[in-house]
């Protein structure tokens, strides 16, 4: 089994190892002759399935291994990965292997860089003072500390013109190697045809909505849940009142029962969309509701040659019918809706920094699906898709 | 009458904030030991493997400072100990901050009263700000002993000088939770390795740390020479301490130690401030019993001649617990077993369980213990020190 290739852009592959941190903890890494996928299952929460081709990431590619198509299985963990390549950030070269050191199976980076440090008279960036006092009365100092480093104050001028040399890092990340049976039973998952499919607006923008609705869930939550602790009795009937009248001390009860499962759990946000470039994301708490909408996004066409039954199939597609009804302002008639993990979707919108452009398809009530596609910088090159499955939950 | 009293300007007081942020990361207290000429900040981290001191120049440092000479003490030094937090939270890092508001500090004045037979002992440190306005701290401290370790500079013959700079670059290349540096000299290059000592099977084995190696062409450093093929051991959270104070400041690192399993002493000076750094070391070389100094690299990038290394410290500093030297070289299987310098095992002298790591207490002045063993060489001793001055006769009494 072996596996050898140098990195051809760290920043991508940083950027995506960092980006899939955030989703799992381990990845399952599948490296063939025609690709590399990286596939994360966390127990709760995003699926990632991600394909990237192999010139988007590497170059001068080897791999060999005795399964079918060279493949070979790996279980890697993210953040010493994304740490490594983090180190590899200015290097001027950097490969990666599969290797064993003491029986354990490793993923080794080696990276070569030239030091960036090019040694400048002695200032320091702090506490000037005390060093010009020192200057100002050299005898005490220099009688003071008459010992052997003064290299605080005096530097070697010809250090200035040395030349550049190399420095070698090396990060060697444990792996577990998987055999094909571990993962044969591991399938991406399937879902109906989507009902809505819509071009994103950039992440970054639709990341910093998410995170204020998220937050502004947190502090309505805490806020209650403050009001509720503090003052005990006398705020059951507010609390129950605030629900919409009834009850008093039953009301309260039930309500202090949905906070504490509530902590388990993120605010839950609510993302619609239709066929007529509009994308809806809302939040609803007992304190406020708050939405924001974009228009005019693209729908793109489905590629009658990927649907079955061709142009009859794209005629009865799901989508194709939600397209024919026009959209209500309450976002019930011709919407697609899903219910999803504030936090968590905060944490899939964190590819945006691969910079991609994502088209959402939402199945209404049951699941958000993402593909990211990242195209490869040579032309005519496969392009990369990664494919997050966000689970909608019920109301 | 105060026993001590000094002044500092803003940015001395910011020194000093960076100071205890250093010190704390060996321990929760910091020693202060108050003299004539200086004012010494050190720690002892609780393994007893490192030792972390900042000798603060009377003139250079200070723009006031003035030490009476304590009735009870005949050495003319004044000792005490302070929990670092409460001393640091007086300290802050933006004290020095002009842009931090109005208040921005002028001057810090530190007054220490003791007086053996009342109850407290006080450590007033007072901020006199701008506009009037003066903060004022009290703090009590803990009259003890203070330890030094002592470090023999002519036995460590091998010394290497490199920009804080550059290593603060390579530290961050290490994982976070990465416990040990291992630092190796062959053919040119210097390797720092650090790694995690855990013996981990099945799916424990994604949580180990990463293992890192930086290799540097040795002309990278101001100054090599030290043996080649020899592995010096240290922890890394007590390199990134030190890294981080060298390189806020802008210096450059001197290195100095005889061979593994020896201290080790990092050490850098700047403004008034000398700083000094003794690890406990572990590892290995090829034959440490007999350093073949032909093999050592050498490296000196400054052509300016240096002094010669201080003797001060130095004069008696001939013993050191028999155990230490007698240390079996420990194989990088065996270090996590035996602990960063944690040397627990009993002198033949004494039952005392601390008495064979880096330090032992003043008390013990007068102990002598066995002579070196054949092999080592000469001098190269690792002992302790609690004042300069040969004094024969007990030197405080505790309060």
């Amino acid at each position: 089994m072996r596996f050898r290739a140098s990195i051809k852009d760290v920043n991508t592959f940083s950027k995506l190892a960092a980006s899939l941190s955030s989703l799992g903890h381990v990845a399952w890494v599948r490296l063939t002759n025609d690709d590399v996928r990286f596939t994360i299952i966390p127990e709760q929460g995003t699926q990632v399935w991600a394909v990237l081709s192999i010139d988007n990431l590497f170059e001068e590619y080897t791999i060999q291994s005795a399964a079918e198509n060279n493949t070979i299985n790996l279980e890697a963990p993210l953040a010493p990965l994304q740490r490594a390549l983090k180190s590899a950030l200015s290097s001027i070269s950097t490969s990666i292997r599969l290797t064993k050191k003491d029986n354990i199976p490793l993923l080794s980076l080696t990276i070569t860089t030239t030091s960036s440090y090019t040694p400048a008279p002695a200032i320091p960036p702090r506490g000037t003072s005390s060093a010009t006092q020192s200057q100002a009365r050299p005898s005490d100092s220099t009688t003071f500390f008459d010992d052997d480093n003064a290299a605080g104050t005096s530097f070697d001028l010809s250090s200035h013109h040395r030349p550049p040399r190399d420095t070698l890092i090396t990060q060697d990340i444990p792996v577990r190697v998987l055999t094909a049976s571990s993962v044969a039973g591991l399938h991406e998952p399937r879902c109906r045809e989507p009902d809505v499919h819509i071009l994103l607006p950039p992440l970054l923008q639709l990341k910093a909505v998410s995170d204020r609705f998220t937050k502004l869930a947190d502090a309505a939550k805490s806020s209650s849940a403050s009001a509720l602790s503090s003052s005990g009795g006398t705020t059951s009937t507010t609390f129950a009142r605030r629900r919409g009248g009834g009850g008093g001390g039953g009301g309260a009860s039930t309500q202090a029962a949905g906070l504490s499962s509530n902590n388990q759990r993120g605010p839950r946000l609510e993302m619609l969309a239709n066929m007529h470039g509009g994308l809806r994301l809302s939040l609803r708490t007992d304190a406020l509701r708050i939405a924001s909408e974009w228009s005019e996004l693209a729908n793109p066409d489905l590629d009658p040659a990927a649907v079955e039954g061709a142009e009859e199939g794209v005629a009865r597609h799901p989508s194709t019918v939600m397209r024919g009804r026009v959209p209500d302002a309450e976002g019930e008639e011709g919407w697609a809706r899903v219910r999803i993990d504030g936090r968590d979707w905060g944490r899939v919108l964190s590819v945006g920094r691969l910079g991609g452009r994502v088209i959402a398809c939402f199945c209404h009530e049951l699941a958000l699906i993402l593909y990211v596609y990242l195209e490869s910088e040579q032309e005519g090159g496969e392009d990369s898709v990664l494919t997050y499955y966000v689970q909608s939950y019920s109301a | 009458m105060p026993v001590l009293k000094f002044a500092l300007t803003a940015d001395a007081a910011g020194q000093v904030h960076n100071i205890l942020t250093c010190l704390g990361k060996f321990s929760d207290s910091v020693f202060i030991e108050g003299r004539h000429d200086r004012l010494v900040l050190s720690a002892l981290n609780p393994s007893r493997s490192g030792y972390a001191s900042f000798t603060l120049d009377k003139s250079s440092f200070f723009s006031d400072y003035e030490f009476a000479s304590h009735r009870g003490r005949v050495d003319g030094r004044f000792t005490c100990q302070i929990y670092n937090k409460a001393l640091s939270s007086v300290f802050k890092s933006r004290l020095a901050d002009t842009r931090g508001g109005d208040t921005a500090l002028e001057r810090c004045e530190i007054t220490v009263e003791e007086e053996p037979y009342k109850v407290t002992c006080r450590f007033i440190v007072k901020l006199i700000c701008r506009h009037g306005v003066t903060k004022t701290y009290k703090l009590t401290y803990e009259s003890i002993e203070v330890m030094q370790a002592l470090f023999n500079k002519s036995a460590a013959h091998n010394v290497f000088q490199i920009s804080a700079k550059m290593l603060k670059e390579y530290s961050d290349y290490f994982a976070p939770k990465a416990e040990q540096l291992d630092m190796y000299a062959e053919n040119g290059r210097v390797t720092f390795t650090s790694f995690t000592e855990k013996i981990m099977d099945g799916k424990e084995i994604l949580k180990q740390p990463l293992h890192t190696a930086v290799s540097v062409d040795v002309k990278d450093f101001e100054e090599y020479r030290a043996e080649e093929k020899a592995h010096i051991i240290i922890s890394v959270k007590d390199f990134k301490a030190i890294v981080a104070h060298a390189e806020s400041l802008g210096v450059a690192l001197r290195a100095q130690y005889s061979h593994p399993n020896r201290p080790l002493q990092f050490s850098y000076t700047r403004g008034g401030m000398k700083c000094e750094f003794t690890l406990m070391t572990t590892g290995s070389s090829q034959d440490s019993a007999a350093p073949r100094l032909t093999e050592a690299v050498e490296w000196r990038a400054d052509t300016r001649s240096r002094s010669a290394p201080s003797t001060r410290s130095e004069s008696r500093s001939t013993e050191m617990p028999r155990s230490l030297q007698n240390q079996p070289i420990a194989s990088r299987n065996t270090l996590r077993q035996r602990g960063l310098g944690s040397v627990t095992r009993a002198t033949p002298h004494n039952s005392d369980p601390e008495a064979d790591s880096l330090f032992v207490p003043l008390a013990e002045d007068d102990w002598r213990w066995e002579p070196l063993e054949e092999q080592e060489p000469e001098g190269d001793t690792l002992g302790w020190d609690a004042s300069e001055e040969q004094v024969s006769h007990p030197r405080y009494t505790v309060l």
